[in-house]
């Protein structure tokens, strides 16, 4: 009798709540549940590095919306291919799409993604400003609108070896050699000496050769990204439209002009003191062969860094210095054409590749869902956690990522705010220079990837191969339509249509 | 009541039997052939829905100018020439040296055979490492040796040979696999009677052994040469096609320019240029087969 008296209460008191929410207007369960039966389908490169913080927060969305987030991956080679033709096709394959961010003009220039101001202008979760400027006004932006969520931020920078720089023997050695100082290298230049100087010996004690640089130089790989980043300072004077790619006023290509001959005749060079087999090696290489202490100097994005202090088997933890790419003394005005001295060290970092991003397909049944598991997965917090945990493959793009550094102690690293330093010093910078971002992007890269890895082979002189890549570009940008390309180009630095 | 069936009797009932394997080739073979070949004369453009405009001979034009046709071409044919000859005399070597009854043959048969189950992956960055010019254990032992460290996959002199031995290393098996059926297949009262008349092993091997392996070896030459020719997977790993452009085959040029510069209508015609070649040479070996059998039988 008892225990039917209170169970009738508790009907009676479930049921006078239900009445009441329901009179007020609140219905608890459906609230949360606000995507319940909805399926969104995410694709992205194959796990674990960028589709991993996918698969780490899908459940926590799932259990909030009721929302079912379905994960398809490809390897490298086939993201543009898949992604293009689904867009195109109105295949509707996928609703959202993490991609590099140099495919970003051919989507938004096409119409195939989502704008995504309306949202943000109504997302009290996102905290879009604390998104540093360069990322939300130019890695995620074209022509003005945004089309895509910030989830990485990659940019090159320069790696050192703190306990060899700092060793007095080895300052003196090099003083004595070169009449100047050994610190941490400011300009390619001074890169080129450190090089020579510790390249082709045991120069930490451990009973082995090392050697002066390790860069990633593999065709067919991120070869060609490493040599903007050197050519970058070589071609970028501040305050001018970008000189590196494409001239804005007529879309002739610049790549071949004295400023990337003289990038890639240094570049060629630095073979002579590196790690042997360099040529061949990719970026994924040239981070386990830099923490496995074999050389000096070192250029990559943020991953050295991250692996050189948290990876198990790094003989250089703590060991490594980080600045913002080296600088030149002079660059090429390709508007004057002629060289421009500086009196202090021109710095151009370059946002190579620019890091992934992620957008909506415009045609999506369920772009509301898909913006919502797009405003989870880049919150501040959620992107916190991304950025510290080991094989996501994001790097910090919020203020709030270099502010916080208990995270960066628990990932393992030992001087963080050099690392983030390095980092900010490099995205903050007045003359940096974004990817490039037109329709077509690859094409160029794989064209110009071919003539590069020819001159590093020594098949053709730095000269004879950016010329024959330029003949190349001027074709592809032919082929693609020279109006639309240089509307495209303009577009994408942001100057006026006309 | 008519019985439909009755009907599908003899040719008929052959043809609708046939017929649902017909309709898959067609999807899947047949119309996908004709519609690269297709692509290769057109211009493709995506936006709108897939569009393809005739471009008549723009592309094929290009691929005869283009120095990296010529380049790639010349570094497959080469790899599938000199890899394919020492896998044939290798495998026929080590068939005959398994045939004595050797100690240990069965185990040494299996051992042969693991490298051809590796996927060509695995095979690319076992070799990888092992050419690695600092942690690599080649250039760890050259110079116990006395022999000079090189840079195996870095040095355009030698990239390809480097290729080609990751290539006899895994398919030889092959050969050695068609051939010993082929071996086997000989009547043993055949080589007896030759024995009993006093041929020496020289003489059996080059009037006996050799003409009757011939139609094994036409087949095992012909299956691993259509393969070098589209080579790719392990060329991917160990170089990607460097350096320069020195080890870079058709089957990675078609994948560069397809895929990787999305330039699709080139891409159709690089892979067309490819099965041209093939088709050629496998015609070519075809006929100077036959022609050699023509002229032993005379």
């Amino acid at each position: 009798m008892f225990k039917k008296t209170r169970k009738s209460r508790l009907i009676l008191v479930l049921c006078v709540s239900a009445v009441l929410l329901s009179a007020l207007g609140i219905s608890p369960a459906l609230a949360e549940k606000r995507f319940e039966g909805v399926e969104i389908t995410v694709f992205t490169q194959t796990p674990p590095f960028i589709a991993k913080p996918v698969q780490m927060f899908r459940a926590d969305w799932e259990k909030e919306t009721g929302g079912k987030v379905r994960l398809i991956t490809a390897p490298w080679g086939e993201l543009y291919p898949k992604m293009f033709s689904s867009f195109a096709l109105g295949a509707k394959n996928y609703d959202i799409i993490i991609f590099p961010a140099a495919y970003l003009a051919d989507f938004a220039s096409n119409e195939f993604l989502a704008p995504l101001d309306t949202f943000l202008a109504a997302d009290t979760r996102i905290d879009w400003l604390d998104i540093l400027p360069v990322y939300r006004e130019k890695i995620s932006t074209y022509a003005g609108t945004i089309y895509a969520i910030t989830m990485d931020g990659d940019s090159h920078m320069f790696y050192y070896r703190r306990d060899a720089i700092e060793n007095p023997e080895h300052q003196a050695k090099f003083k004595a050699k070169y009449g100047y100082d050994l610190a941490p290298p400011k300009t390619w230049a001074e890169v080129r000496d450190v090089a020579e100087f510790f390249n082709g010996w045991d120069w930490d004690g451990d009973g082995r050769i090392e050697y002066g640089v390790v860069e990633g130089m593999r065709k067919g790989a991120q070869g060609f990204w490493t040599f903007f980043s050197r050519s970058a300072a070589y071609t970028s004077i501040p305050g001018q439209a970008q000189g590196l790619f494409f001239d804005p006023e007529t879309m002739e290509p610049l790549i071949n002009d004295p400023g990337h001959v003289q990038a890639l005749e240094d570049w060629v060079e630095m073979i002579e003191f590196g790690v042997p087999g360099m040529i061949n090696m990719d970026n994924g290489e040239v981070r386990s062969v830099y923490a496995a202490g074999e050389a000096a100097l070192a250029i990559d994005w943020g991953d050295v860094g991250v692996i050189s202090d948290t990876d198990p088997g790094s003989t250089v933890k703590g060991k490594v210095g980080y600045s913002i790419l080296p600088g030149t003394t002079r660059a090429w005005d390709y508007v004057k054409k002629s060289w421009v001295d500086f009196p202090e060290v021109n710095h151009a970092p370059y946002l190579a590749f620019g890091g992934w991003i992620a957008g909506i397909d415009a045609k999506s049944d369920n772009v509301e869902a898909a913006y919502d598991f797009l405003s989870f997965l880049g919150s501040p917090e959620n992107s916190y956690i991304c950025v510290t945990t080991p094989e996501t493959g994001f790097n910090p793009f919020r203020e709030s990522h270099f502010e916080k550094l208990a995270g960066w102690y628990g990932y393992g690293f030992v001087n963080p705010e050099d690392y983030l330093g390095a980092i900010q010093a490099t995205i903050a910078h007045s003359n940096v220079q974004p990817d490039i971002r037109i329709p077509g992007a690859f094409r160029y890269f794989e064209a110009l990837d071919a003539q590069l890895a020819m001159a590093l082979a020594g098949a053709k002189s730095a000269k004879q191969a950016l010329d024959d890549a330029a003949k190349e570009w001027e074709a592809i940008t032919e082929d693609l339509g020279k109006e639309k390309q240089l509307k495209n180009y303009r577009a994408s630095l942001g100057l006026p249509i006309e | 009541m008519i019985n439909i069936w009755s009907s599908f009797t003899g040719k008929k009932a052959g043809r609708a039997f046939v017929l649902p394997a017909v309709i898959i080739l067609l999807l899947l073979t047949i119309f996908p052939f004709l519609f690269s070949l297709f692509l290769s004369f057109g211009k493709v453009s995506f936006l709108g829905g897939l569009q393809i405009h005739f471009a008549g001979l723009r592309n094929w034009l290009r691929l005869f100018n283009d120095e990296r046709f010529y380049n790639a071409l010349s570094n497959t044919v080469l790899i599938a020439v000199i890899a394919v000859a020492m896998e044939y005399v290798l495998g026929l070597g080590l068939v005959l040296l398994l045939n004595r009854g050797v100690k240990g043959s069965t185990f040494f048969r299996v051992l042969f055979f693991l490298p051809m189950m590796l996927t060509p992956i695995a095979v690319g960055y076992m070799w990888r490492m092992m050419f690695n010019p600092t942690r690599g254990p080649i250039n760890h032992v050259l110079p116990l040796l006395g022999l000079p460290a090189a840079g195996w996959l870095t040095e355009p002199k030698i990239v390809l040979y480097s290729i080609i031995l990751t290539d006899i290393w895994q398919w030889t098996p092959f050969m050695i696999l068609i051939l010993f059926a082929g071996l086997q297949s000989i009547p043993p009262a055949l080589l007896e009677a030759a024995k009993v008349d006093g041929a020496s092993g020289w003489r059996l091997f080059r009037e006996i052994i050799f003409p009757l392996l011939i139609p094994a070896s036409v087949a095992a030459i012909l299956l691993r040469s259509i393969e070098v020719l589209k080579i790719v997977d392990k060329i991917y790993i160990l170089t990607g096609g460097g350096p320069g452009i020195y080890s870079e085959s058709m089957t990675l040029f078609g994948y560069n320019l397809g895929l990787r510069a999305f330039d699709l209508a080139y891409g159709a015609t690089i892979a067309f240029s490819l099965f041209a070649t093939v088709l050629v040479i496998s015609i070519i070996f075809l006929l100077m087969t036959r022609r050699s059998q023509e002229i032993s039988l005379e």
